[in-house]
């Protein structure tokens, strides 16, 4: 990642929140977008998804993202009118004789929406997620595994270094494996290997007796993290546990559904999912409202400074 | 002058085209039925069931025209172009076959792993492909939706182990 993970560029305020909200937030988002094959909530998702990275990345990085998403969208829809030709409504015959039913652009064209929403979604996940929130989220949940993953990740440049630090004493030495008669290179290089393999053997030796007198495997051992789960956070968390089962409650219930072929037909639009809907686009517009809300409140102690 | 002279082949191109549309000289009768279905409504999927019609004819016997040397495919072609009707098909140019994979948005497999598209001419089901079959004057061509592999309309064929 760039060097964005560790400066605190990323002011907006629903980056400020606990990672476990944040991360609620993108998965209960992007399972709706995936799993809702509804024209509006595809178009729902779509708006939310344009309006959070325009909050949380600004309009360089969504320029450039909509610049790849457009093309690719039309090119999904296309593929899905060539290949699919069920539906009731033909507009005309395609030249390999197959026809060109309406059902079909319309799907292709919901497809289209549902990955380009997602790719917003994804554009933002990167920039609120970022690698040290990922790796405190996993600490808590797998702390083994998530140390031995640090711990491959932390050995692999200090075994390069190391590398290249004996390769060069090596080459002092007269023992040079860039340059000379190619057995005489492989003769040095498995001396060099044989020396970076006893080194290995003796920094793990080093680093266990390290992370053992600093406690590492004792119970009852904490960690310390920077994230505090606040009041704010609370109310957040209910926010979002109301929408997540507002929103299942409407799938399972079959509100969402809607078919494509042979004839477009989904629920009668009535009051109850109406709610849904609202439901679902305040569910994606949580960060653009939280940040508009910090915003004003900001201006408000600005001005009233002043 | 000499700048319109691409307009001479051109025309002539665009005449042997227009002139090259076979005369339809003979006549035979077609007529695609799904009635099988109506035996097996609980198996079709749900949004499918209002595509079957009640008396299971999705096109009654009618007399088509054809011109000579064509094969089944090309006047079911033509016939559900004419009426309106869905036909979805796909092409082996390899084999030279075409495979009906619907009419009237009635798929194979809408009925279970059997169910698909079958014809016959003068009662008996060809084994290939319909655009194999070069059609005669007077042929009677029947296209019948089967849900058990063809057991239930008489075109079934022992598939050698």
């Amino acid at each position: 990642m760039s060097s964005r993970s560790l400066d605190m560029r990323n002011r907006d305020t629903f980056s400020g929140y606990h990672p476990v909200i944040n991360l609620f937030y993108f998965v209960l988002v992007l399972a709706f977008s995936m799993v809702l094959m509804h024209p509006v909530c595809l178009c729902i998702s779509l708006t939310a998804a344009l309006c959070c990275s325009l909050t949380l990345g600004g309009k360089k990085s969504v320029r450039g993202s909509l610049l790849l998403l457009l093309p690719m969208a039309l090119v999904a829809a296309a593929v899905n009118v060539l290949f699919n030709h069920e539906g009731a409504t033909i507009l005309a015959y395609l030249p390999s004789g197959n026809p060109l039913t309406l059902e079909s652009i319309i799907y292709g064209f919901s497809a289209a929406v549902m990955l380009s929403a997602l790719v917003l979604w994804f554009l933002c996940f990167s920039q609120v997620m970022t690698s040290d929130k990922l790796v405190y989220l996993f600490g808590r949940i797998i702390p083994a595994l998530s140390l031995v993953i640090s711990m491959t990740l932390r050995f692999v440049p200090k075994f390069k270094a190391q590398f290249k630090v004996v390769a060069d004493a090596q080459k002092c030495a007269g023992r040079p494996i860039d340059e000379g008669k190619t057995l005489q290179r492989i003769k040095h290089a498995v001396t060099v290997f044989s020396i970076m393999v006893t080194w290995s053997l003796e920094n793990g030796i080093e680093t266990a007796d390290s992370m053992k007198s600093r406690g590492y495997g004792l119970p009852g051992r904490s960690a310390f993290s920077i994230y505090t789960f606040d009041k704010r956070d609370k109310k957040a968390l209910l926010w979002l546990t109301f929408c997540a089962v507002t929103m299942i409650y409407g799938t399972a219930s079959g509100k969402f559904t809607w078919q494509f072929y042979p004839v477009m037909r989904g629920m009668p639009l009535n009051g109850f999912v109406l709610v849904l809907y609202l439901v679902d686009l305040a569910l994606g517009m949580t960060p653009v409202f939280l940040h508009w809300q910090e915003e004003r409140n900001w201006k408000k102690l600005q001005e009233a400074e002043a | 002058m000499k700048r319109f002279l691409w307009l001479v082949p051109a025309l002539l191109l665009l005449l042997t085209a227009c002139g090259s549309k076979e005369e339809l000289t003979e006549t035979c009768t077609i007529s695609i039925s799904c009635a099988t279905l109506l035996d097996n409504m609980e198996q079709v999927p749900e949004e499918k069931t209002e595509l079957v019609p009640a008396d299971g004819w999705l096109l009654r016997e009618t007399q088509v025209k054809f011109a000579e040397g064509e094969s089944v495919f090309d006047v079911l072609q033509r016939v559900t172009r004419e009426h309106k009707i869905h036909m979805e098909y796909s092409d082996t140019p390899m084999y030279n076959s075409a495979y009906i994979e619907g009419i009237g948005n009635l798929y194979e497999f809408d009925c279970g792993s059997g169910s698909g598209w079958q014809y016959s001419v003068n009662d008996w089901f060809p084994n290939y492909g319909c655009s194999g079959y070069a059609l005669e004057d007077g042929d009677v061509i029947e296209w019948v939706y089967t849900c058990s592999m063809g057991k239930d309309v008489g075109g079934y064929v022992q598939q050698e182990p």
